[in-house]
């Protein structure tokens, strides 16, 4: 039941993640890095989650990133729907991998799983347009805005943790610490 | 792993790659749905940020007055674009009547929208307005300010549509340099350098070109494009002439960074 309960408030938080982040302008200092939200919520749904649970989560994320990021110029697509289900899909089973760690009292775990999914999710878009377009190029700006976002979302990971276990509360999960709505010992 | 994960991997990233074959049409269908599911969401936000920030002036101002005076500005916009593109008209009406040939030409119409989201990602430009379908909107249609060209739409929701930026690579415009023979292909950056924010890139313009800083750039309007003749897209910056064609910098006419109100031209009146 819990679990049910964390599935679906995380559901909603993605999706409310989506316009949320939309409005939060790009860091100028950072050449133009965004604060990610979605990755940051994945991460630790995926790390705390069960391996079913997490693929629901992997799907509805990966559409709705899709849908948010779809890019149609005069009938060409740049990153087809599709493709970020499978890299939340890879993304999650790592994660997940890392759940018994988790469980075990090292809540920090979703943050460096943040930190690197952000950035290779932002890398992967970038790999893939640059496929599409002419010819691949990396300089400062692109690292900025890879790792940048990646950092920033970790920093809203570091916070997720608190929350969660704070939200445990009003849903009956008295044990605090390690444990969260989602994670059952 | 267990069995049934297993499984339930394999299934989605099937179900991944089948989804990934759709055309563009149907994926387009399911982004505007998506769009009309977060768009109150950001409507709701920009709402917000525009009362935060006309606060001051609301405490100077009478409310009738200022309505008044937003109504005016709107109009007054909508009528320097429209002034805009009949100059161009009007020149080649000109052209027209002295060769004694006679075409008419419609009258563009106008749709005032509002900037509802802008930059939401991090390698595409393109902003949201509060215009869709039910307002007539349709893909590929002009945006413009009463300056110059600001971009095109691209997903068009019911009341939502995306703006594909002229700063964005994937905006390609055909294009005409002021007092000059010369035409080339105007499109914006991957990704933009920190010192040169929204700068438009002029290719394909003949190496003896030569273009001045502080000559006009406008569309030139070929046949079966998106963009009509005489929209003003910016200045030359700077020109080089590379290997094989000059390429020059553009500093867009239009401050795509904190535009809000924009028209699309949505067709003949």
């Amino acid at each position: 039941m819990k679990t049910l309960v964390g599935l679906v408030v995380l559901f909603l938080a993605i999706f409310l993640s989506f316009p949320i982040q939309e409005m939060i302008p790009p860091i100028a200092v950072l050449h133009g890095a965004r604060l990610l939200l979605v990755p940051a919520l994945f991460c630790y749904g995926a790390v705390a989650l069960p391996t079913p649970a997490m693929l629901g989560l992997a799907v509805f994320t990966g559409l709705l990133t899709d849908l948010a990021y779809l890019h149609v110029v005069s009938g060409q697509v740049e990153i087809a729907v599709g493709w970020s289900i499978v890299f939340f899909v890879i993304l999650g089973l790592v994660a997940n991998g890392l759940q018994p760690a988790f469980k075990r009292g090292h809540w920090w775990i979703p943050i460096p799983v943040t930190l690197v999914g952000t950035s290779l999710f932002l890398l992967m878009q970038f790999g893939m347009i640059s496929l599409r377009r002419e010819g691949f190029f990396f300089n400062e700006v692109v690292m900025w805005r890879v790792l940048g976002a990646g950092f920033l979302s970790a920093i809203v990971a570091l916070v997720l943790h608190p929350i969660a276990v704070w939200s445990g509360r009003f849903i009956g999960d008295s044990s605090f610490g390690r444990r969260t709505i989602l994670a059952k010992p | 792993m267990k069995k049934l994960n297993i499984i339930l991997v394999v299934v989605i990233l099937i179900g991944a790659v089948i989804l990934s074959t759709m055309g563009s049409k149907p994926m387009q269908g399911m982004q505007s749905v998506f769009l009309s599911l977060v768009s109150p969401f950001l409507k709701t936000g920009s709402a917000v940020s525009q009362q935060i920030g006309s606060v001051g002036q609301n405490l100077k101002t009478l409310d009738e007055l200022e309505v008044e005076n937003r109504d005016l500005t709107l109009k007054n916009r909508e009528l320097m674009a429209t002034n805009q593109l009949l100059r161009d008209i009007e020149a080649e009406n000109n052209n027209l009547r002295d060769a004694l040939e006679y075409r008419e030409r419609s009258v563009f119409q106008l749709l005032p929208a509002r900037v509802i989201s802008r930059d939401a990602s991090t390698w595409w430009n393109t902003v949201k307005v509060n215009r869709g379908f039910e307002d007539g909107v349709k893909s590929d249609m002009p945006v413009l300010t009463e300056t110059g060209l600001v971009g095109k739409t691209t997903t068009v929701a019911k009341n939502e549509s995306i703006v594909l930026l002229m700063t964005d690579e994937t905006c390609r415009v055909a294009t005409r340099v002021e007092g000059s023979v010369e035409q080339g292909i105007a499109s914006g950056q991957r990704v933009a350098g920190a010192g040169t924010p929204g700068e438009i890139q002029l290719s394909f313009l003949s190496k003896s070109a030569n273009l001045q800083p502080g000559q006009k750039v406008y569309t030139a309007g070929v046949s079966g494009g998106v963009f009509p003749s005489g929209i003003l897209i910016g200045e030359v910056k700077t020109f080089r002439a590379r290997a094989l064609d000059g390429q020059a910098v553009l500093e867009p006419a239009v401050d795509l960074a904190g535009v809000e109100d924009v028209f699309i031209l949505v067709g003949a009146k």
